[in-house]
């Protein structure tokens, strides 16, 4: 359920008022999300689901605890406070407990909020997914995918005098197309904040023509290519690289971002120079949350600018240790994108690989960011400027860190979805990616 | 007012949703969804506790406790299925979830050229509830909080440089109704603490990190009571440390030892995510991703050398996925079945509404949802490699082995949407040299595709080797559902299979 910050306030102002604590934090969230799956052309599960939490952290100098309820019943909360003050005396002191943040200043709500989108209902969704089943209509193919609008609000209120509210809408679709005669699929996915915002009938093509596209399927040998790493699959990448980025862990020495013998590789150029790398709660294409866990506002910052590592996320007790100002970790990123279209990408190409997606990406080694994981739905062989057949997908073991080193030339970003958090990434043209072995996998 | 008992009020909300309210909410539910020309519907109530706390070196960090409630329909309208959920428990919620549900199945059906249909189930009003010797909920703050700073400070005073630990418990309990009469109550516990050291070479800026090793349980507290987690810390630091020194593996092929503490996740990713019907239908083909295991290979496909046999089940003590019903009420006896039997694959995985598109009968009670507010899909039940017939030891395992790794402890993980081709890491390897262990590597991931790295078993442990883990957080569908599962492994010898080295010197 969603809940204004009339209401969010008329609760947190009780439960802070009856506490016993020295300090007390209540967080409220909650939402509305409704969903339909499809597969093999059909319907399968789908769910409309309404949440709320209320999560009470109450402290004695250094001794904090917390309890959360997902109940708005007046004794349900009383007792979790009382749960999280008996918490909180029993727990030893932590000598890293900050004292709440007192009243911020928080960025506008931004493009995050469509309220059309939160109350999408069933009918618009399945006309959606029918839409997009209907691009595979008259070919041998199946379509599987997943249809999602949702609304979300996020509250944080505490005894020191803060308040902060914000809210979100995001509605995806993702389209995977399965050949049903060869061994060969596609994927097109998209996620944006406004819920008429999605092109059904454009994914579900996308997703059609990756799966039908004809030829022999290449059974490449692995090694090191030039691939055109669509969206979807740089966004993966900037994730691993840009959710690493800790200061604490850095400075600590257990960062790709530490340097041997100590200190941080912080204004080093690591990435080639065309790697930008933003979070901000204005953005129009991934609008990031206006606060971070503690109330600390977001502003628009530049974790990467032209290659150079400028920015790491500061929890307030680090950035008090360190000596500088908190940096909320960011869930929503953008890379900024370029103007080179995928087909001109292609036509540079002597010989390599279109990559669609990618999947089960796992860091392997954290001090180099080495990643293994899968191409997918969509893995194409390019020779002499064209794509020619399908190619067999492939496990790589590559880190974005020298993935990112040299880019040859990128399109323009967009916001793919089919992943976590909201990434925006250009498709990029990478003259060497290393590819580790074979599968079957399709 | 002793600790004990303040930590052991519960919400107001939550204390009256007892059985009885319970079950007249089903009700309630149900009569509305037949009212609206349901032939079937269903309904989970469940009550959630959990509780998580998270120490960093000689510091508590975090400690949470949470209590939830909820409840999902699910009604099956003229062929099609409609599912609404809510985390307000109350008459007037389930009536508007109800028909939420209705409205989704009423627009699902522009999607269904083919109506979903449901095999027989017997109907059961029963309940399970599992034994807990000492319920973890009960335990002090401090005696939780003493466990993790007891186990960081042993890493620290073994020369880890740094050490963070984490409990966590979960206490499900849930109602199923279903239209056909079922009324099943159950509640079950699991625990889990866990560390990991970090080992630092300040002058190299190499870093090295060992993760604790003890499974996930369905148990209460005396399983964390039993751990004698300052030991393993202490030996953990001193591997982390030793694998900063050790020899960067030389990449090639090898045959390999892989105890149960590793083994269990390969079982976990190339068998039972391999062998779930809903995959190998294609219904999860936009994400989770579907099978290379069709149904014309049951009963045919040599999925392993003959050593090898993995059997399902909902009744190990201990198991993480085990339970006495499944969340379409499919008793759990149903779930005790071959899933490979000496090298040949048996049978799969199924839901209700799956059984009958591949010619069997009826669902072998594999279905669970991670929340109350979660369709249920199919979902593995215990999963577990069973041992040799022979008293086969680890050590007669390595000693079988000329040139070889000993891999222990579950590391980086990485498979295909088909299940197909794996990349494996660990935390702990050791060389094995002419039958013997040889000095620490490092840098090792084991990467083979499924059926060919099944049929180079040639060695596996007996029953006194036999292990009981298991996965906490297993993700699958869309929105991800995270469910537990329990996987029983022995130690087993695989033959020629690569070895990764995973350092990148230009890095």
């Amino acid at each position: 359920m969603m809940l204004s910050p009339d209401e969010v306030k008329a609760i947190t102002s009780t439960i802070i008022a009856r506490s016993g604590a020295e300090a007390c934090t209540v967080s409220v969230w909650g939402g509305d999300s409704r969903n339909f799956r499809f597969a093999g052309n059909e319907a399968t599960t789908n769910g409309a689901v309404s949440s709320i939490s209320v999560s009470i952290e109450s402290s004695f100098g250094k001794r904090a605890g917390s309890a959360t309820v997902n109940s708005l019943d007046e004794a349900a909360l009383e007792q979790a406070r009382l749960r999280s003050e008996e918490i909180a005396r029993l727990s030893p002191e932590n000598p890293e407990h900050m004292p709440p943040l007192g009243a911020q200043t928080y960025e506008p709500e931004g493009a995050r909020y469509d309220a059309g989108t939160a109350y999408t209902q069933a009918s618009g969704l399945a006309h959606a997914a029918a839409s997009a089943i209907a691009a595979g209509r008259n070919y041998e193919v199946g379509i599987a995918g997943f249809i999602e609008a949702e609304c979300g609000f996020r509250a944080l209120a505490n005894s020191a005098g803060l308040f902060a509210y914000d809210r979100g809408s995001s509605a995806e679709l993702t389209v995977t197309a399965r050949h049903t005669k060869r061994a060969w699929s596609g994927w097109a996915g998209a996620s944006q904040n406004r819920f008429p915002a999605l092109d059904p009938v454009g994914l579900g093509e996308r997703a059609v023509g990756k799966a039908l596209f004809p030829g022999e399927t290449a059974d490449l040998d692995p090694g090191v290519y030039t691939v055109i790493l669509e969206p979807a699959a740089t966004a993966d990448l900037v994730q691993r690289l840009a959710y690493s980025m800790a200061a604490r862990s850095a400075d600590e020495g257990r960062s790709f971002l530490s340097k041997p013998g100590g200190g941080t590789k912080l204004g080093e150029r690591l990435l080639d120079e065309a790697v930008t790398i933003t979070s901000d709660p204005g953005s129009q294409d991934a609008p990031d949350t206006l606060f971070g866990p503690d109330g600390v506002p977001k502003r628009r910052t530049v974790w990467i600018e032209r290659g150079v590592a400028k920015t790491m996320s500061y929890s307030r007790f680090w950035a008090q240790k360190m000596g500088c100002e908190p940096v909320p970790f960011a869930f929503n990123l953008s890379m900024a994108g370029g103007t080179v279209p995928i087909e001109d990408m292609i036509r540079e190409v002597k010989r390599g690989i279109l990559v669609t997606r990618l999947w089960y990406v796992n860091v392997v080694d954290p001090r180099t960011l080495l990643c293994t994981g899968m191409t997918r739905d969509g893995n194409f062989l390019i020779e002499n400027g064209k794509i020619t057949r399908p190619a067999l997908n492939l496990r790589f073991n590559e880190s974005p860190l020298s993935a990112l080193s040299k880019i040859e030339a990128m399109g323009p970003a967009e916001r793919p979805g089919g992943g976590w958090g909201m990434v925006s990434a250009p498709p990029l043209l990478i003259p060497a990616f290393a590819f580790s072995s074979r599968s079957s996998g399709i | 007012m002793t600790a004990l008992d303040s930590l052991s009020l519960t919400p107001h909300a939550f204390e009256n949703l007892g059985i009885d309210s319970q079950t007249s909410l089903a009700d309630t539910a149900l009569r509305l969804a037949q009212k609206s020309g349901a032939s079937y519907a269903d309904i989970r109530i469940g009550r959630n506790q959990d509780e998580s706390a998270y120490a960093r070196e000689d510091k508590l960090q975090y400690f949470n406790s949470t209590f939830s409630a909820g409840f999902g329909v699910r009604v099956l309208l003229d062929g099609s299925w409609g599912f609404a959920g809510s985390r307000i428990v109350s008459e007037t919620e389930v009536a508007r979830a109800t028909a939420e549900a209705v409205e989704n199945a009423k627009a699902a059906r522009l999607l269904q050229t083919r109506p979903i249909e449901l095999e027989d189930i017997p109907a059961y009003r029963d309940r399970w509830i599992m034994p807990v010797a000492q319920d973890p909920f009960t335990v002090p703050v401090e005696e939780k909080a003493a466990k993790l700073l007891g186990i960081n400070a042993a890493a620290l005073k073994a020369g880890a440089d740094f050490c963070n630990s984490q409990l966590w418990i979960v206490r499900e309990e849930k109602l199923f109704a279903s239209s056909r009469g079922s009324s099943i109550h159950q509640s079950r516990v699991r625990i889990w603490p866990m560390f990991t050291v970090t080992a630092i070479d300040k002058q190299t800026g190499k870093f090295a990190t060992r993760a604790s090793l003890l499974p996930a349980r369905q148990a209460g507290w005396e399983y964390a009571a039993a751990y004698d987690g300052e030991a393993e810390a202490a030996l953990a630091a001193e591997q982390a440390r030793e694998k900063l020194a050790a020899k960067s593996v030389e990449p090639g092929v090898y045959d390999v030892v892989i105890d149960p503490a590793n083994l269990y996740l390969t079982i976990h990713e190339s068998v039972g995510h391999s062998t779930e019907l809903d995959r190998a239908l294609g219904w999860e083909a936009d994400f989770a991703g579907t099978s290379f295991v069709l149904p014309e290979m049951l009963d045919g496909l040599q999925f392993g050398s003959p050593l090898m046999t993995v059997t399902a089940d909902r009744s190990q003590e201990g198991g993480l996925a085990t339970i006495g019903w499944d969340d379409d009420g499919v008793r759990g006896t149903e779930a005790e079945f071959p899933i490979v039997e000496n090298g040949i694959f048996r049978n799969y995985q199924m839901a209700l509404g799956q059984a009958q598109l591949i010619g069997r009968h009826r669902s072998n009670g594999c279905a669970y949802a991670n929340s109350p507010t979660a369709f249920p899909i199919q979902r593995m039940p215990n999963i577990s490699l069973q041992p040799g017939a022979d008293g086969t030891t680890l050590a007669d395992l390595i000693a079988g082995v000329d040139r070889g790794v000993f891999i222990s402890g579950s590391g980086s993980w990485s498979i295909d949407q088909q299940r197909d081709n794996f990349q494996f890491g660990g935390q702990v390897f050791w060389e094995i040299r002419n039958g013997k262990l040889g000095p620490m590597l490092r840098d090792v991931a084991y990467q083979a595709r499924t059926v060919p790295f099944w049929n180079s078993l040639d060695g596996i442990g007996g029953r006194d080797t036999y292990e009981l883990h298991g996965a906490f957080t297993c993700g699958k569908a869309q929105p991800i559902q995270i469910a537990p599962v329990g996987h029983g492994a022995v130690p087993a010898r695989f033959r020629g299979i690569s070895i990764l080295n995973t350092e990148r010197k230009d890095i």
